[in-house]
């Protein structure tokens, strides 16, 4: 079928409503504030090959690009003809997946006419995959909790009650980490129902012919885009906390008229912790850093990626090889996109911001608590929060975003309800956005008490909580505040598992992004107003 | 109709919108409706309304005293905020957490864009102050509040010159008592002060979204406290004895105490009027599952209406940074008709985006420079250029001759996008058309979807200046074979607001798990609502009204976080209602997911109630022609005609003279002063008793 502006537009905004109703119907069914309060899953339409058709609007962009190669793992162990109609292939292998065990993905074959079409797929953070708690001091993925094999785990329509008792049997809380897998059988189901009738409707045998137009377009429109930088090599190094000492990344852009090569020689081994990176999980951060900075309008899809190329040493802390653990990697990959913006402000100083206040942190709590009827009960929560955003060539970076990943935090009211956890306060930190023409946003701070009768087991994600590692300022503006934990008010080690007795407090503080252009260049009224707000403290002003 | 002697009796409605202020008046002793457009006097808006009253009534020879009932709406309350013309506010948080309002959720409304505009918070943060107190999630108190330093809190605020100021503390759903506390020493000292409270505004656990609510109440008291006072005296003024009912968001009447004790309720009164018309026009042609579509110069908006009533959703968004982007706005979480706007209408403008497909809208041309067609300036290709060069609207009679549209120029304006995207201009044209409508079809599939329906199963009933051209192929693509035109749609809002019922929702936060329930609490909690409700409907009706309760849950599975609101059956509740609750809730969420996961415990979260009552009485008589199918054919016009892909000379019909029971065949054009209705071939228009036109598809 041969599509123009008209009929591939039209199509196209109904394959992209048909996943928004899927993600709203994976919210509002499911059983974790991950999935619910902060929008860690994805779903995702590609055609029978794997390709990505249509991603729903408020995917997180990692998940956006590992779905896609998932389902072609799954074509590798399932081919066509072993697939049926209401089957449902499902894996949490980090390499295959998306680089931790947690986030389990699904996909569903869909069939017209006997025929596979294509398939409805979605990635959800479950509430628990067992093993340790998920903090970056695992040395192997063993350690990590339960690792799904890609295999079917709906036949035909019946779901397979051997794999349930596994998983029922190896995770802290069954009854959430079954109803969260529900909800996304529940929105591929719905995923192929519409997609289904779409394909009637329009007389559409195959979404084939759709995936190479919106390929051959996006492909198109990021060559253009790309043409745009100036040819030549930037070279990009980050520095992460580590453990005993940081860690270094390192990154070569090559910019060759309507091609980019990325590449990330130099950069660490990798580590026995579980801070290391699958490959597919660095091709899909460093891909978003290129398309925020140079095309945020073009939908993601592998069309986007053709021109660009991303490569990294195998067995690196960016392409680790098994038994590499994974559980922490977004500390690692979330400074992947910053690196490629960071990369490009010299050639594009419009169109970057500052280092921002991420990667995301979140602490993770899990212990023992008794019910109505005095029953001893595990139970595990997970709550997130951000740093402060990057300063730009025209505004001061926003107080506390989530970025690159685009994770909500709990209420308060809801920590308070859900867990043994009292929050004393949450609030911005003074003085922690790098100064500038423009300021960085402010980090914030959080402090918990335990007030459960028993201990509880804590572990954390927390980054930039060296100074070294502080998010920097670009174009002469300064670096924001660095992150720290704190533990009874002491400074505690963020990468190890903490047991916090009755009564203990942790605080969190996140860090602030980085300044843009020199704060000699502030303006008076803007200065005056962060004084008077308390953004700043102005105990020092030039 | 046999009534008294010679009594009259007239029911007056106002609508104050952001151009016009329609004035309807209903004649209750005849049965019919007269209107009258005078533009919006923004500076003071009781000028506009005063100067219609007076316009309307003279030449309608009514009497000010004849006058039984008053109802209005307006758009002063959501466009205060949108502009930000507030009254500067304060707030006084729990200590620790005066950032709340300003932290939000932490998440991006665009995951690419690096530029993203956040809503700044309505209070800056040197007005956010805290106050030590806290209360335990279970409503225990942890920590008493301290009123002196509450006070010397709100004596700061006092001279930095707040005369406005919310107070939302923790879990102040679960318990109130600390915000009622606050409140009792802050009027002792401070009588002048408007106080808003969380707990009495949205009484709703996160409290992020409770804070965003109250603020915004506060924000808007003040201005809402003097216009509601201005406005009932200006009434009273002209002899006018019926009392002044305000129209809140969720489509009941209040009196106007209610309406200033919480004004934020009345945010959406305007298009909450416009649903109502709706669901009223509907029920007229017996269609009692409507999906009403209003598509106006800028927008359309969509509301569902079902089993005769429209449906309510308990939060929304207001002053988006992008309009039509979800999480660009400030949450308010109050009882509304639920409705949802796309950025879809006569002005929307079509653009060849990066991969060369054709876009239209959001942006649109609005009014000025608007279309291209328009002559006025505009160079941009607009949905309403697209209509004028497939024949849909004409150039001579369009909106009644008082705007010049130029066909040349529509052609002019679409030629570079159909050259980029190698079309005819006619068939460019068409494309801009047909995105359009799958725009507004696509909003509606997923929107009706959600909530469990099929829109198949719906009627479109078509209003605005833009639905009837384009309702026909909307209906088709969803699916829909009953389209609907009421009459005289230009006022059809206003006359919304003489439909309405009175109508009180109330809710609270109960977090219970129902295995573990107290009944007698449950029911407690269920009765002082009512209670509440019940006090507020009976100030607004006469005593002789029914007054309807009904009772509603927000209810989930122990472990989810996003709840059902679920109807239940009547009470009182006792252990033995367990059953029939439960089996509601399946139901609903069935109905709504497909299905039912083997798993888990139920809560209810929170309990609502709507207390209703209905105050509207008499039919409503509308004029109809007298003509036959010739008789009415105004001349014959060359249109595109969409499912043949060509030009055809198409019967064009005056709505006007078209005598009820008459019946057009399509491809046809029927045309009205401010809209025009374009039938497909095979579809059968017929002119019913009620005033509509509905077409069978």
């Amino acid at each position: 079928m041969k599509f123009n502006a008209v009929t591939l537009e039209m199509l196209w905004t109904r394959l992209i409503s048909i996943v928004d109703e899927a993600a709203a119907a994976l919210v509002r069914t499911s059983f974790s504030t991950i999935v619910r309060e902060s929008n860690d899953f994805a779903c995702v339409l590609t055609d029978a090959r794997g390709r990505s058709l249509a991603q729903a609007t408020d995917s997180i962009p990692s998940f956006i690009g590992t779905v896609p190669r998932t389902i072609k793992h799954f074509l590798k162990e399932f081919p066509i003809e072993t697939l049926e109609p209401g089957d449902v292939l499902i894996t949490n292998d980090i390499w295959l997946g998306t680089g931790h065990l947690p986030d389990i993905t699904c996909a569903k074959p869909i069939f017209l006419k006997k025929k596979l079409v294509g398939f409805a797929g979605s990635v959800a953070h479950a509430p628990d995959i067992g093993g340790r708690m998920r903090s970056a001091d695992a040395r192997e993925v063993f350690e990590e909790g339960l690792q799904i094999p890609v295999m079917k785990v709906i036949r035909r329509g019946k779901l397979d009650e051997t794999f349930e008792r596994f998983v029922r049997k190896n995770v802290r809380v069954p009854d959430q980490v079954m109803g969260d897998l529900w909800a996304q059988f529940t929105a591929l189901h719905l995923m192929e129902n519409r997609v289904l009738s779409v394909l009637v409707e329009h007389k559409l045998n195959t979404l084939a012919d759709l995936a190479d137009e919106i390929h051959r377009r996006s492909e198109a429109a990021m060559r253009a885009a790309i043409r745009e930088v100036p040819n030549g090599v930037y070279h990009h190094s980050a520095i992460c906390d580590g453990f005993e000492k940081p860690i270094e990344l390192k990154m070569t852009m090559t910019v060759k008229d309507e091609a980019i090569a990325i590449d990330f020689a130099g950069s660490a081994a990798q580590v026995p912790r579980s801070i290391n990176v699958c490959l597919a999980y660095t091709i899909a951060y460093t891909s978003y850093g290129v398309k925020a900075v140079l095309s945020p309008n073009i939908p993601n899809n592998e069309g986007v990626l053709r021109p660009i190329t991303i490569t990294a040493p195998e067995g690196s802390i960016v392409n680790s090889t098994p038994p590499a653990a994974g559980g922490a990697r977004a500390l690692m990959g979330h400074f992947l996109p910053m690196m490629v913006i960071t990369a490009l402000a010299k050639a594009m100083p419009q169109k970057v911001v500052a280092t921002i206040g991420s990667p995301l942190w979140c602490i993770n709590l899990s212990g023992v608590r008794k019910n109505a009827n005095n029953e001893s009960k595990s139970f595990t929560n997970l709550f997130f929060m951000n740093g402060g955003f990057g300063a730009a060539h025209d505004r001061d970076g926003a107080n506390v975003l989530s970025w690159p990943s685009n994770i909500s935090s709990t209420p308060v009211e809801m920590i308070e309800q859900l867990s043994p956890l009292h929050v004393k306060h949450r609030r911005l930190r003074t003085d922690t956005g790098g100064r500038g023409q423009f300021r960085g946003g402010t980090g914030q701070e959080i402090l918990f008490e335990n007030r459960s009768e028993l201990p509880l087991t804590v572990a954390f994600l927390a980054e930039r909580t060296r100074d070294e590692t502080a998010p920097s300022g670009i174009a002469g503006g300064e670096a924001g505040m660095p992150g720290a934990v704190l533990i009874n008010g002491e400074r505690a080690n963020p990468k190890v598992q903490h047991v916090i007795e009755p009564g203990s407090t942790i605080e969190l503080k996140t860090p602030g992004g980085g300044g843009y252009g020199s704060p000699s260049l502030r303006d008076v009224t803007a200065a005056e107003t962060d004084r008077q707000d308390g953004y700043v403290s102005g105990v020092q002003h030039g | 109709m046999l009534v008294g002697c010679n009594m009259a009796d007239y029911a007056l409605g106002i609508d104050i919108g952001g151009t016009f202020t329609d004035i309807v008046v209903y004649d209750a002793v005849h049965g019919t409706s007269s209107a009258h457009k005078e533009l919006t006097t923004p500076d003071a808006p009781h000028r506009g309304v005063i100067a219609g009253i007076h316009k309307l009534f003279e030449a309608q020879g009514i009497a000010c005293k004849d006058v039984s009932r008053v109802v209005h709406a307006t758009t002063l309350f959501t466009n205060a905020l949108i502009e930000r013309k507030g009254a500067p506010t304060g707030l006084i948080t729990t200590a620790g957490f005066r950032d709340t309002l300003e932290l939000r959720r932490e998440h991006k409304y665009e995951l690419y864009n690096l530029f993203m505009e956040l809503p700044q918070p309505l209070v800056r943060r040197s007005l956010r102050l805290e106050a030590p107190e806290r209360i335990r999630p279970d409503g225990r108190i942890e920590q008493p509040l301290d009123v002196e330093a509450l006070l010397t809190q709100v004596a700061r605020l006092k001279s930095a010159g707040i005369g406005t100021m919310a107070i939302a503390f923790l879990h102040a759903y679960a318990n109130p008592t600390h915000e009622i506390q606050a409140r009792a020493a802050i009027h002792e000292r401070y009588p002048e002060l408007f106080v808003s409270l969380s707990s009495e505004v949205a009484p709703q656990i996160r409290e992020y979204e409770r804070t965003s609510t109250t603020v915004a109440n506060a924000y808007i008291k003040p201005l809402a406290d003097s216009y509601l006072d201005l406005m009932r005296s200006e009434i009273a003024g002209l002899g006018i004895k019926a009392p002044l009912f305000m129209m809140l968001s969720n489509g009941g009447l209040t009196h106007i105490d209610e309406a200033k004790r919480v004004p934020i309720q009345l945010l959406e009164s305007g298009p909450a009027a416009g649903a109502l018309a709706g669901s009223t026009f509907g029920l007229r042609s017996k269609a009692r599952d409507v999906l009403a579509f209003d598509m106006g110069g800028t927008t359309a908006k969509l509301a569902i209406v079902e089993d005769g009533a429209p449906l309510i959703a308990y939060q929304f968004e207001a002053g988006r940074q992008q309009r039509f982007m979800e999480g660009s706005g400030l949450p308010i979480n109050i009882s509304t008709i639920e409705l949802i706007e796309i950025g879809a209408g006569g002005g929307s403008i079509a653009t060849i985006d990066a991969l060369g497909l054709l876009k239209v809208g959001p942006e649109s041309a609005g009014a000025a420079p608007g279309p291209a067609c328009y002559q006025r300036g505009g160079v941009a290709p607009t949905v309403t250029d697209a209509n004028l060069v497939l024949g849909y609207l004409d150039a001579a009679t369009f909106a009644g001759g008082t705007v010049k549209i130029d066909r040349e120029l529509a052609r002019a304006a679409i030629a570079p996008l159909a050259k980029m995207s190698k079309l005819s201009i006619e068939e460019a044209a068409w494309g801009i058309h047909s995105v359009v409508n799958e725009n507004m079809a696509a909003a509606a599939r997923v929107h009706v979807a959600e909530r469990g329906h099929h829109a198949g199963n719906f009627a479109l009933l078509a209003t605005g200046g833009g639905g009837p051209l384009h309702g026909c192929e909307v209906a088709r693509r969803l699916g829909i074979t009953r389209v609907i035109c009421p009459p005289s749609a230009g006022v059809a809002s206003a006359l919304g607001l003489l439909m309405a019922p009175a109508r009180i929702d109330r809710v609270a936060t109960v977090a219970q798990r129902m295995g573990e329930m107290n009944w007698r609490e449950f029911e407690k909690a269920f009765v002082k609502l009512e209670r509440e409700a019940g006090a507020v409907i009976a100030k607004t009706v006469s005593k002789r009204t029914r007054v309807t309760i009904a009772r509603s849950a927000d209810m989930r599975f122990v472990g989810q976080g996003f709840e059902l609101v679920v109807a239940l059956p009547p009470g009182p509740y006792t252990e033995r209602s367990a059953a029939a609750l439960r089996a509601a809730f399946t139901k609903v969420y069935g109905k709504t997911f497909g299905h039912v996961p083997p798993v888990g415990e139920i809560e209810i979260i929170n309990i609502r109630v709507a207390a209703s009552a209905q105050v509207a009485k008499g039919e409503l008589k509308v004029a109809s022609g007298k003509r036959g199918e010739s008789g009415a054919l105004k001349g014959k016009r060359r249109a595109w005609v969409g499912a043949r892909g060509r030009f055809e000379l198409l019967p064009v019909y005056d709505r006007y003279r078209l005598a009820i029971g008459v019946a057009v065949r399509g491809p046809a054009i029927i045309e009205e002063d401010s809209t025009t209705l374009i039938l497909p071939p095979k579809a059968r228009a017929t002119v019913e008793r009620s005033g509509n036109i509905v077409v069978a598809l």
